[in-house]
């Protein structure tokens, strides 16, 4: 009892001296303090008051009115959505998109870089990276400039396809090119770069390990197989674990640039009918509602991956 | 017996193996030799279909055009604002927030930490975001292209455990000769961290240099439009068979068989990658601390 009572005095005072020691501690450190106002600004003004915004998507937002004025309507228009014709064809863009780019995607830096630990000399080696990384600092414009241009009912693919006595193809307006053209130039444009972190990860394998494969009579496929692949499994176990969360953030910039009215059937996306209805078409509110949507399912995803990614891996996001 | 097993088989793979990365070099390089070569052939050529990988006779209007087109002088010089001016507020500011969370003993360590873990899970989306900035009338200002994205979380731990890995000695005996935390971070702190100053410098300058969807949602004014968003116009959202231009020189210029609207438009690609066909045997050198920002980021 006395025990108890005098231990609990004694938090007592180290708790005023604590709160004492810590305005101290405040005074003496204002100049740290300053230094993270202009981070906390931005992120204050730009970051948080617009999630705050998120508040319209239950809301008729008006302009004149602001987001306070502005009547509530509960889930009106999350209602909406589910009751358009074209919901369903955005979700199943969306996901078909990011898995397609994550099926065809996720696998093809893992070859390229398997291979290219097999190149016995160094300068070619160094050479098929060079060229192979450069695409990754290209900006989407000219990548889908160039994807046009070379795709073009004039353009030298079709030319080709004439000269061999084929039909021209529009490419950019039949819906059924679309996914192919997003998925191969995210391919082209993100497997060389793509290859660095497996090579980082290949870079500090053991040589002795292949030394004793070979002398055991291991060929070349024995090797890749045996040694090289189970050594970036951590690495590549963990850019699943990062990607899949990003099977429902497809390219909406590059979408943006390469779909038209006539290729919307496959191209179009939650994010870009949130941009057209929005930006374009002013809905405020029903293009916030269904961000939101997407948010969340996306969140929802993010947490389940990394749930089981703390059961099976050590690796978590947080 | 093995061992001649082992060379034979080796060298079969090796062959294919060499081919197969030799596709690769070709398939990534074919289509920005095709832009240069599109941007040098001459009109007849081009209209022909017969460039491929290498120009088709010589000629350089398109390039000479577009030296006198102030729309796109004028977004160069509006990029390479942007670009820089952005730059610039991502590593000071990322600096200064980054500093005082690398010290044990900093008061608001937790609670920032915190709040800037929170941004990287939760954010207002496009919609509220851009009526928030309309709001600011911030719309068809330079600040709308170099502030809203300038800081973000992970940039600030990376900067962090960098500043961490610097020792602690070295701060205190500054603090003990009177400097303030302030001096210390651009004394001390900041020169011993160029290697993570380059890497972030390059790669936000390229992300700079590369954008445009801001440009489009905040910038009305066509005067005001960076790089990227000229390119649009020209290259993405124009019919490759109608000129861009309408004005008489240019059209003048394409009937009298001097120019074909394809040189104009692959020269712009050409001038538009220039500057990061510069930058990048320097990027090179940074390429594995890179991909992690990428990583995340993307």
């Amino acid at each position: 009892m006395l025990n108890t009572f005098l231990t609990r005095n004694k938090t007592v005072n180290t708790g005023i001296g604590k709160k004492k020691k810590r305005i101290k501690r405040f005074i003496q450190q204002r100049w740290l303090i300053a230094m993270i106002v202009p981070a906390f600004l931005i992120l204050f003004i730009f970051h948080y008051i617009p999630i705050y915004g998120i508040v319209i998507a239950f809301k008729n937002y008006r302009a004149p009115l602001g987001i306070w004025g502005s009547k509530w309507v509960g889930f009106k228009y999350f209602i909406q959505f589910f009751q358009n014709p074209f919901h369903w064809r955005v979700l199943r863009n969306t996901v078909l998109l990011g898995l397609y780019s994550f099926l065809w995607g996720f696998p093809a830096p893992i070859i390229l870089s398997l291979l290219l630990n097999e190149v016995k000399h160094a300068r070619y080696k160094r050479f098929v990276q060079t060229i192979s990384y450069l695409p990754y600092f290209i900006s989407v414009v000219i990548i889908v400039g160039i994807m046009k241009e070379m795709l073009a009912m004039d353009g030298i693919i079709n030319n080709t396809i004439a000269a061999l006595g084929g039909e021209r193809i529009g490419f950019f307006i039949e819906p059924k090119y679309f996914r192919s053209l997003y998925v191969i130039s995210g391919i082209w444009q993100g497997l060389g770069w793509g290859t660095i972190i497996y090579l980082a990860a290949l870079a500090g394998v053991d040589v002795e390990l292949y030394e004793s494969a070979i002398i055991d009579g291991a060929n070349r496929w024995h090797q890749m197989w045996h040694i090289t692949l189970p050594s970036i499994m951590p690495t590549i176990v963990v850019l699943m674990i990062l990607n899949v969360r990003g099977i429902l953030g497809s390219d909406t910039q590059k979408i943006l640039l390469m779909y038209n009215p006539s290729t919307y059937e496959t191209a179009d996306t939650i994010q870009t009918y949130v941009f057209r209805e929005g930006i374009e078409g002013a809905q405020y509110s029903y293009s916030t509602a269904v961000g939101l949507l997407m948010s969340v399912i996306s969140f929802i995803i993010l947490y389940i991956t990394n749930k089981i990614a703390q059961k099976t891996s050590d690796y978590s996001l947080w | 017996m093995k061992k001649m097993r082992k060379i034979t088989g080796g060298l079969i793979f090796d062959v294919f193996n060499y081919v197969f990365l030799f596709a690769i070099i070709i398939i990534m390089a074919y289509p920005m030799l095709h832009v240069v070569a599109m941007s040098l052939s001459k009109p007849g050529a081009i209209t022909a279909g017969e460039v491929s990988w290498f120009p088709r006779g010589f000629n350089i209007n398109g390039y000479q055009y577009l030296m006198k087109d102030e729309e796109l002088l004028n977004a160069y010089k509006n990029t390479i604002i942007y670009s820089f001016l952005g730059t610039f507020f991502t590593l000071t500011f990322t600096s200064l927030a980054a500093y005082p969370l690398s010290l044990s003993g900093f008061v608001l360590k937790k609670p920032f930490t915190f709040y800037l873990a929170i941004t990287m899970f939760f954010s207002g989306g496009l919609i509220p975001t851009y009526l928030w900035i309309k709001d600011l009338k911030l719309l068809n200002t330079i600040w709308v292209m170099v502030l809203p994205g300038c800081i973000s979380a992970y940039t600030v731990f990376v900067f962090r455990s960098f500043f961490q890995s610097i020792p602690g000695s070295l701060r205190e005996s500054a603090y003990i000769d009177g400097a303030n935390d302030v001096l210390i971070l651009f004394k001390i702190i900041l020169p011993l961290s160029k290697p993570l100053l380059a890497t972030f410098f390059l790669f936000t300058m390229v992300e700079r240099w590369n954008s445009w969807f801001d440009a489009m949602m905040y910038l009305n004014d066509k005067t005001m439009h960076p790089l990227q968003m000229v390119l649009r116009r020209l290259v993405v959202l124009t019919d490759p068979t109608r000129s861009t231009y309408a004005h008489g020189d240019f059209a003048a210029m394409v009937k009298l068989g001097h120019l074909h609207p394809k040189n104009t438009q692959m020269a712009a690609v050409v001038l538009a990658m220039i500057p990061i066909l510069c930058v990048y045997p320097y990027i090179q050198k940074h390429f594995t601390k890179g991909v992690m920002i990428g990583a995340i980021k993307g």
